[in-house]
C-alpha cells in the first residue's frame, strides 16, 4: 500500500540538481511540495481548456458508454461463469457423477471464446478514453498507475490459467491431477476477482473519491490505497461477484436455450434443456440475494453524499426505479414460467399444477402493485379529477410500504414454484413426511403474515420507522426461505420418485422465457450501470473533477434506453456470432455423449441424482 | 367446440380480461367511495400498465400448460383456416386493423389541453409590484382602507364591485359556484374553503387580483387561469374595498403580519 | 434453422423495443449542468434574482429536497405557519439578519438546523460559486422579502475575502480543504511571510505568530496583512511602515489560509 505513494511521488518528482538520493524522507516531501507549488496553478487552469475528443455521429459519451458497458458485460460473463464452472466441477468429482464434469467443461468453452471479446472491448475503451477522456484519463493514471501496472500482469496470469485450465481438462482429468486442475479453476477464479476489486476501485473512486480528496488535490497527493479502497469500492465489489453469477447463468441459459432449438436429435435436447435448467436457476438463485448487496450500496452512498443518494432515488432518477420494478416483474414472471412449464415434463407434477394460476395471480397483483407509480402521468383533465398528481386511492400503493410487501410477496411465491417443482417427482418416505409439509405450510402463512402486517402497520408510522420495517419483512423472507429448505432436505432423504425427469420433453416456447430472461437480465444490468454512473452527474471524479466536455448534461431515460438497448445488441450479436464460430470449429459436446448412450443408455445418464434441485 | 365458453381457457382469458378492465377503469373509482374512501378515474397510462401487466398474466397461465395452450389456440387456429368460418374471419381481418387505426388516430389526434404540469395554487408572490406605474412594496402591506373612512361603507361599495365583476366565476355565495365556473380549469376557488383566502394575507390578495391569471409566477403555471388582470379596471381603493368584502361576507379574518412575525420567532 | 433463428431474433428485439419504449414513455428529465455565474459588481436586483431562481429549479439542484415533499424546509411556500422565506428569514437566529443567515444556511448548513430535520445537507460552496450562492440567497430573498444581496457581497470572486464579515464568520470558507495543498506554513514560505515572521519563537523582524491568535481575530490579521500600517503590535510602532502593503495580490484563497492559520496560533 505504502509503497504505491513513494512511486508516485518518486516518479514526479523532478531528476535534476534534487538531492531526493540522499534517501532523506523531509527532503522528498519538500521536492513533492516543491513540485505541487509549480504544478498547482497549472492545474487549477486545466478545467478552462481541457480538452476532449470526440467521435463521429454518436458522440465522445456515447461512444465511450457503449465501449465500457459492452466490455463490462463480456467481463460479467467471464469472471460469473468459473464461479459456478467450479462448483459443477466439483459436484462432478465428488458426486462421480461424470454428467457434471461435462458441464463444467463446456461453461469454460464460452468463457475461452468470451474471454478474447473481453479483452478486446477492453483496448477499445482504453484507446476511446485516451483519445476521447484524454486528462481525466491521465489524471486517473497519475493515481492508478501501479494498479494499472497490477491489472495488466493479472490479466496476463488469468488468461494462461484459463488456457490450461481448458486446454488440460482431459489431460488431468483423473486423480490428484484432477485436484490439481481444479485448483487451477480456483486460481482462476483468484485472479478474476482481484482484477475485478483493481478496477471497481477506478470505477468507485471517480463516484465517491476519499473526503479529503478536493478540487485543489493535485492527483500525486492522492494516496493510491485510500483512494482505490473509498466509501462505495466493497459493496460494488460484493454486488457485482453476485451479479456476475446471476448474469453468467442467464448467459449459460440462452445458450443452451439456443442449442436445444437447434438441436437435431433428442439426446442434444436432453442435454441442453437440463443445462438450461441450471443455468436458470443459478440465475434466479443468486438473484434472490442480490437485493441485499444493493440495499448496503444504496446505503453507503447516502453515507458518502446525502445529496447523491437523493439524486438517485428521488431526484431525476426516480422513474429509473419504476423502470427497474417493471424489469424485474419480467423476469420474476418469466423466471416462474419457465417452471411451471417445466412442470409438465416431471411425472407427478400434475398434482401441483392447479395451484399455479393463484401463484400467478399473487405475481401479478404483485408486479402491478410493485410498478404503480407514485406520482402519475395523466393529462390536464385527470389530474382535475384527481385533484392533483397522486390518486387519491391507488397513491397508497405507491408507497414504499407497499412496494415493500408486494415485492417480499413475489419472492415467496417463487421460492414456493421452486419447491413445488422439487417435489413434484418425489414422494417422502420419511414417517414424519405429513407433519414436515404442514409445518412448511404453518411457516409459509406466518412469513406472509408477518411481510403483510408489517406492509399494513409501516402506513401507520413515520418514514423513519417504516425504513426498518423493510429489514424486518425480508428477514422474515429469508428466514421462511432457509427453514423450509432445511426440512425439505431432511424430508426428502431417500424419496422414491414417480418417475424420472423427462429431460427435452420441453415446448419450445419455454426456451423463449430464458432469451426473455437473458436479454432483460443484460438490459437491467445497463441500466444500473447508467444509474452508478449518472449519479456523479456532471462530474467525471464526484465534486472534484468537473465534466467539462459538451456531453456533461446526464441525459433522460429515453436517450440512456437507446444506448442501452444498442449495447445488449452488440454483445448479443457477438455473443451469437462467437457460438457460431464455436460450433463451426468444434464438434458438439455432446457427441461423446451420444457415442456412450450406446452402451450405457443415455436417459439414465442424463437424468439428475434424485437429489439435484 | 362443445364446452361452455367460460369453460374454455379462450373464453376464461376473455372474461379475466375484460373484468380486469372493469375493475381498473370503473372498480378502483366507485368502489372504494362506496365504503367510504376516497377515490377517483385512473389515469389512462396507468390503466394501460395495469392491463398490460393482466394480459401478459393471462398468456402465461394459458401457455403453462401443454394441453391448456393447445386448447387455447385451437379456436384461433380454425377461424383462420377453415373455411366454414369465412365471414368471421373476414370480418376479424378487416375490424381489427380498424380498431388499431382508430386507436392510433385517437392518440395522436390534437387536442385543445394544455400540456401536464405540477402546478402551485398558491404561488411566492413578489417582493413589490408595479400597479399603474407606481411601485408598492407588498411585504408587510396592510390594507389602508381598515383604519380610514367608514367600515361598512368600504364593504357595501365591496360588494357592489363584487357583484358587478366577481360573481360570475366565483358565485353569488363566494363559493367558486358561478354561472361560468363550470367553463373554466382549473375551476374558480371558493373563498368558503379553509384552504383559500384565510391563509391569505391582504395584501396576496391584492396582487392576485390585481395581476390575475397573466401575473402568475413560473411555478404557478400553465398560465391557463381565466383570472383577468383588474388594474386596468378597478382602481387601487376598489380592489381594497372587495378585498374588505371578501373576508367580511365569508367571516374569514385575513391572516396579519405581525403574527407570522410571532410565530417566526417560535423557531 | 432459420425460422427459429428468425424468431430468437424476434423476441430479443420485441424485448429490446418494449423496454425502450417503457423508457421513452415517462417523463423525460435530463439533469442539467449548473452554468458558471458571471455578474458584474453592479448587477441588478432583478437580475440576480432570475439567475438564482434559475439555479433553484435546474441546475443548482435544490428542488431534490426543497421541493415539495418532507426531506427539508419548503422554501417556495410557507414554512410551517412562520411565512415564506423572504419574510421568516430575518427571525430565525436573533442578530443574523436574512441576507446573513441565508448565506450562513447554504455555506454551513448545519449552523442553523430548523427543528425537525435531519442534518442532511452539504456545504453549497462544495458545487455552487460564491456568485451562484449569493444568487441564491437573492432569490429566496425575492420570496416575501427584500433583496438586499448587491454586487458588493462577491464584488472580489472567490467571495471569500471580500465579503467580508458574512463569509469569515462562516467556518467553511471554499476551496479550504483541510488536507489539501494549500499548507499554510509552506504559504508563508512562498509568499515570504517567514522571511521576517516566525511561526514560533524570536521573530528575525516583525512580531512572532506564536498567541497572536488570542490577540487578534482573524479580521483584524486580514486588515493587518493587506494594509499593514493600520496599526501595529505592541512594542513594534517603530517598525510600522517596514511591512510592505504588496501582500493583496495574495490569491484569496491562499491569503484565507493563511489567516485562519495565524488566528489559530494561540
Amino acid at each position: 500500500m505504502r509503497p504505491g505513494v513513494e512511486i508516485t511521488s518518486e516518479r514526479n518528482v523532478p531528476k535534476p540538481g534534487m538531492t531526493w538520493r540522499s534517501g532523506a524522507g523531509p527532503i522528498l516531501l519538500l521536492g513533492a511540495l516543491a513540485l505541487l507549488v509549480m504544478a498547482e496553478p497549472a492545474f487549477a487552469q486545466v478545467p478552462a481548456g481541457r480538452d476532449y475528443g470526440d467521435f463521429p455521429v454518436i458522440g465522445g459519451r456515447a461512444a465511450v458508454w457503449i465501449a465500457a458497458q459492452v466490455h463490462l458485460l463480456f467481463a460479467a460473463f467471464v469472471l460469473g461463469v468459473p464461479m459456478f464452472a467450479v462448483v459443477t466441477e466439483a459436484i462432478g468429482m465428488f458426486g462421480g457423477d461424470e454428467r457434471y464434469d461435462k458441464l463444467s467443461k463446456e461453461f469454460t468453452r464460452l468463457l475461452l471464446v468470451a474471454y478474447s471479446a473481453t479483452a478486446i472491448w477492453g483496448g477499445i475503451l482504453l484507446f476511446l478514453l485516451v483519445t476521447i477522456y484524454p486528462t481525466l484519463f491521465s489524471y486517473l493514471a497519475q493515481i492508478f498507475n501501479l494498479s494499472m501496472w497490477i491489472y495488466v500482469g493479472l490479466f496476463f496470469f488469468e488468461s494462461f490459467t484459463l488456457y490450461l485450465y481448458y486446454y488440460g481438462w482431459d489431460r488431468w482429468k483423473k486423480g490428484r491431477a484432477k485436484w490439481f486442475h481444479w485448483g487451477l479453476g480456483i486460481a482462476l477464479n483468484v485472479w478474476g476477482t482481484i482484477v475485478m476489486f483493481i478496477a471497481n476501485g477506478w470505477l468507485t473512486y471517480m463516484m465517491s473519491p476519499p473526503a479529503d480528496v478536493t478540487v485543489d488535490t493535485a492527483p500525486q497527493m492522492v494516496q493510491l490505497w485510500s483512494a482505490l479502497t473509498n466509501a462505495t469500492w466493497m459493496p460494488i465489489n460484493i454486488h457485482r461477484l453476485i451479479a456476475n453469477v446471476v448474469f453468467g447463468g442467464a448467459v449459460v441459459g440462452a445458450y443452451a436455450a439456443y442449442r436445444f432449438l437447434a438441436a437435431k436429435s433428442d439426446e442434444e435436447r436432453a442435454h441442453y434443456d437440463w443445462m438450461g435448467y441450471v443455468g436458470n436457476m443459478i440465475a434466479i438463485g443468486a438473484l434472490i440475494v442480490l437485493p441485499f448487496a444493493g440495499y448496503w450500496l444504496g446505503r453507503e452512498i447516502y453515507e458518502f453524499n446525502q445529496q447523491m443518494g437523493i439524486t438517485m432515488m428521488g431526484g431525476f432518477m426516480s422513474w429509473l426505479w419504476i423502470i427497474q420494478a417493471f424489469l424485474i416483474g419480467v423476469l420474476f414472471l418469466a423466471g416462474n414460467y419457465y417452471l411451471w412449464v417445466g412442470m409438465g415434463r416431471i411425472p407427478g407434477a400434475e398434482r401441483f399444477m392447479p395451484y399455479t394460476k393463484y401463484m400467478l395471480a399473487v405475481l401479478i397483483v404483485g408486479v402491478i402493485v410493485w410498478a404503480t407509480p407514485n406520482t402519475m402521468i395523466a393529462s390536464r383533465e385527470e389530474f382535475a379529477a384527481m385533484g392533483g398528481t397522486h390518486h387519491p386511492f391507488l397513491s397508497v400503493l405507491g408507497l414504499m410500504s407497499g412496494k415493500n410487501t408486494a415485492v417480499n410477496f413475489m419472492i415467496l411465491t417463487t421460492f414456493l414454484s421452486f419447491l413445488l417443482y422439487r417435489r413434484a417427482n418425489k414422494e417422502p418416505v420419511v414417517p414424519w413426511a405429513r407433519t414436515g409439509t404442514i409445518v412448511q405450510g404453518a411457516i409459509f402463512v406466518v412469513a406472509s403474515a408477518i411481510v403483510l402486517f408489517y406492509g399494513i402497520y409501516g402506513y401507520m408510522v413515520p418514514t423513519i420507522v417504516r425504513i426498518g420495517f423493510s429489514v424486518y419483512q425480508v428477514l422474515t423472507v429469508l428466514a421462511c426461505i432457509i427453514g423450509v429448505i432445511t426440512i425439505d432436505l431432511l424430508m426428502l432423504r431417500g424419496a422414491t420418485s414417480r418417475g424420472e425427469i423427462q429431460w427435452g420433453r420441453m415446448p419450445e416456447r419455454s426456451q423463449y422465457a430464458l432469451f426473455i430472461l437473458a436479454v432483460t437480465f443484460t438490459w437491467l444490468m445497463g441500466l444500473m450501470g447508467f444509474a452508478r454512473s449518472g449519479i456523479r452527474q456532471h462530474w467525471h471524479v464526484f465534486e472534484v473533477i468537473r465534466d467539462t466536455s459538451p456531453w456533461a448534461a446526464t441525459p433522460a431515460l429515453g436517450y440512456s434506453s437507446v444506448v442501452i438497448s444498442a449495447c445488449v445488441l452488440i454483445f448479443f450479436g457477438l455473443v451469437a456470432f462467437i457460438f457460431w464460430l464455436g460450433s463451426l470449429a468444434e464438434k458438439p459436446v455432446i457427441s461423446s455423449v451420444g457415442q456412450a448412450s450406446a452402451a450405457g443408455g443415455i436417459q439414465s445418464e442424463l437424468q439428475p441424482a434424485p437429489s439435484e434441485g | 367446440m362443445n364446452t361452455k365458453p367460460w369453460k374454455h381457457p379462450l373464453g376464461q382469458a376473455a372474461i379475466v380480461v375484460v373484468l380486469a378492465y372493469l375493475l381498473f377503469e370503473w372498480g378502483i373509482w366507485l368502489l372504494p367511495p362506496l365504503f367510504g374512501v376516497a377515490s377517483a378515474p385512473v389515469p389512462a397510462t396507468v390503466v394501460l400498465q395495469y392491463m398490460g401487466t393482466v394480459v401478459v398474466g393471462v398468456l402465461i397461465w394459458v401457455s403453462d400448460s401443454e394441453e391448456r395452450w393447445k386448447q387455447f389456440k385451437a379456436p384461433i387456429h380454425r377461424v383462420m383456416v377453415d373455411p366454414r368460418q369465412k365471414v368471421l374471419r373476414t370480418a376479424l381481418m378487416v375490424t381489427i386493423p380498424l380498431l388499431v387505426a382508430f386507436m392510433t388516430f385517437d392518440r395522436v389526434r390534437p387536442t385543445v389541453s394544455a400540456p401536464a404540469a405540477l402546478r402551485s395554487v398558491h404561488p411566492a408572490p413578489p417582493g413589490q409590484i408595479d400597479f399603474r406605474g407606481e411601485t408598492m412594496v407588498l411585504n408587510g402591506l396592510e390594507n389602508p382602507l381598515r383604519h380610514e373612512g367608514d367600515l361598512e361603507a368600504h364593504y357595501e361599495e365591496g360588494k357592489r364591485i363584487y357583484v358587478q365583476n366577481c360573481m360570475p366565476c366565483h358565485g353569488d355565495a363566494l363559493d367558486g359556484q358561478g354561472h361560468f365556473a363550470s367553463a373554466f380549469n382549473p375551476a374558480p376557488l371558493s373563498f368558503q374553503d379553509p384552504g383559500t383566502i384565510v391563509q391569505l394575507t391582504e395584501s396576496f390578495v391584492f396582487w392576485r387580483i390585481a395581476k390575475g391569471g397573466p401575473g402568475l409566477p413560473r411555478e404557478a403555471t400553465p398560465w391557463d387561469s381565466a383570472m383577468p388582470a383588474w388594474e386596468d379596471l378597478l382602481t387601487a381603493e376598489e380592489i381594497w374595498q372587495v378585498t374588505i368584502y371578501l373576508y367580511e361576507q365569508t367571516g374569514w379574518e385575513p391572516r396579519t403580519w405581525e403574527e407570522e412575525g410571532a410565530e417566526g420567532e417560535e423557531h | 434453422m432459420l425460422k427459429t433463428n428468425l424468431s430468437i431474433l424476434a423476441v430479443v428485439i420485441g424485448c429490446l423495443g418494449v423496454f425502450t419504449w417503457v423508457a421513452n414513455a415517462i417523463p423525460q428529465i435530463q439533469s442539467d449542468v449548473p452554468e458558471d455565474l458571471v455578474l458584474s459588481d453592479d448587477v441588478s436586483p432583478e437580475e440576480l434574482i432570475a439567475a438564482g431562481e434559475e439555479l433553484y429549479n435546474g441546475g443548482g439542484g435544490c428542488t431534490a429536497c426543497h421541493g415539495l415533499g418532507e426531506r427539508a424546509p419548503n422554501l417556495l411556500t410557507d414554512h410551517a405557519g412562520t411565512g415564506l422565506i423572504g419574510e421568516r428569514c430575518a427571525n430565525r437566529v436573533a442578530g443574523e439578519d436574512c441576507k446573513q443567515y441565508l448565506h450562513t444556511s447554504m455555506v454551513d448548513p448545519n449552523a442553523y438546523l430548523v427543528e425537525g430535520f435531519a442534518p442532511i445537507m452539504l456545504d453549497a460552496s462544495r458545487t455552487l460559486s460564491s456568485v451562484q450562492i449569493w444568487a441564491l440567497v437573492a432569490y429566496l430573498q425575492s420570496l416575501g422579502g427584500e433583496v438586499t444581496v448587491t454586487g458588493a457581497d462577491f464584488a472580489d470572486d472567490g467571495g471569500a475575502a471580500a465579503a467580508g464579515g458574512v463569509v469569515a464568520s462562516a467556518p467553511a470558507a471554499p476551496v479550504l480543504g483541510p488536507t489539501g495543498p494549500l499548507d499554510p506554513e509552506e504559504l508563508l514560505t512562498r509568499h515570504t511571510c517567514a522571511t521576517c515572521h516566525a511561526v514560533t519563537g524570536q521573530s528575525p523582524l516583525g512580531p512572532s505568530y506564536e498567541g497572536m491568535g488570542s490577540r487578534l481575530t482573524a479580521d483584524e490579521i486580514r486588515t493587518s496583512i493587506l494594509d499593514p500600517t493600520a496599526s501595529a503590535a505592541e512594542g513594534f510602532e517603530e517598525m510600522l511602515g517596514i511591512m510592505p502593503p504588496i501582500f493583496g495580490n495574495i490569491p484569496a484563497a491562499e491569503l484565507e489560509a493563511i489567516v485562519q492559520f495565524i488566528a489559530s496560533q494561540r
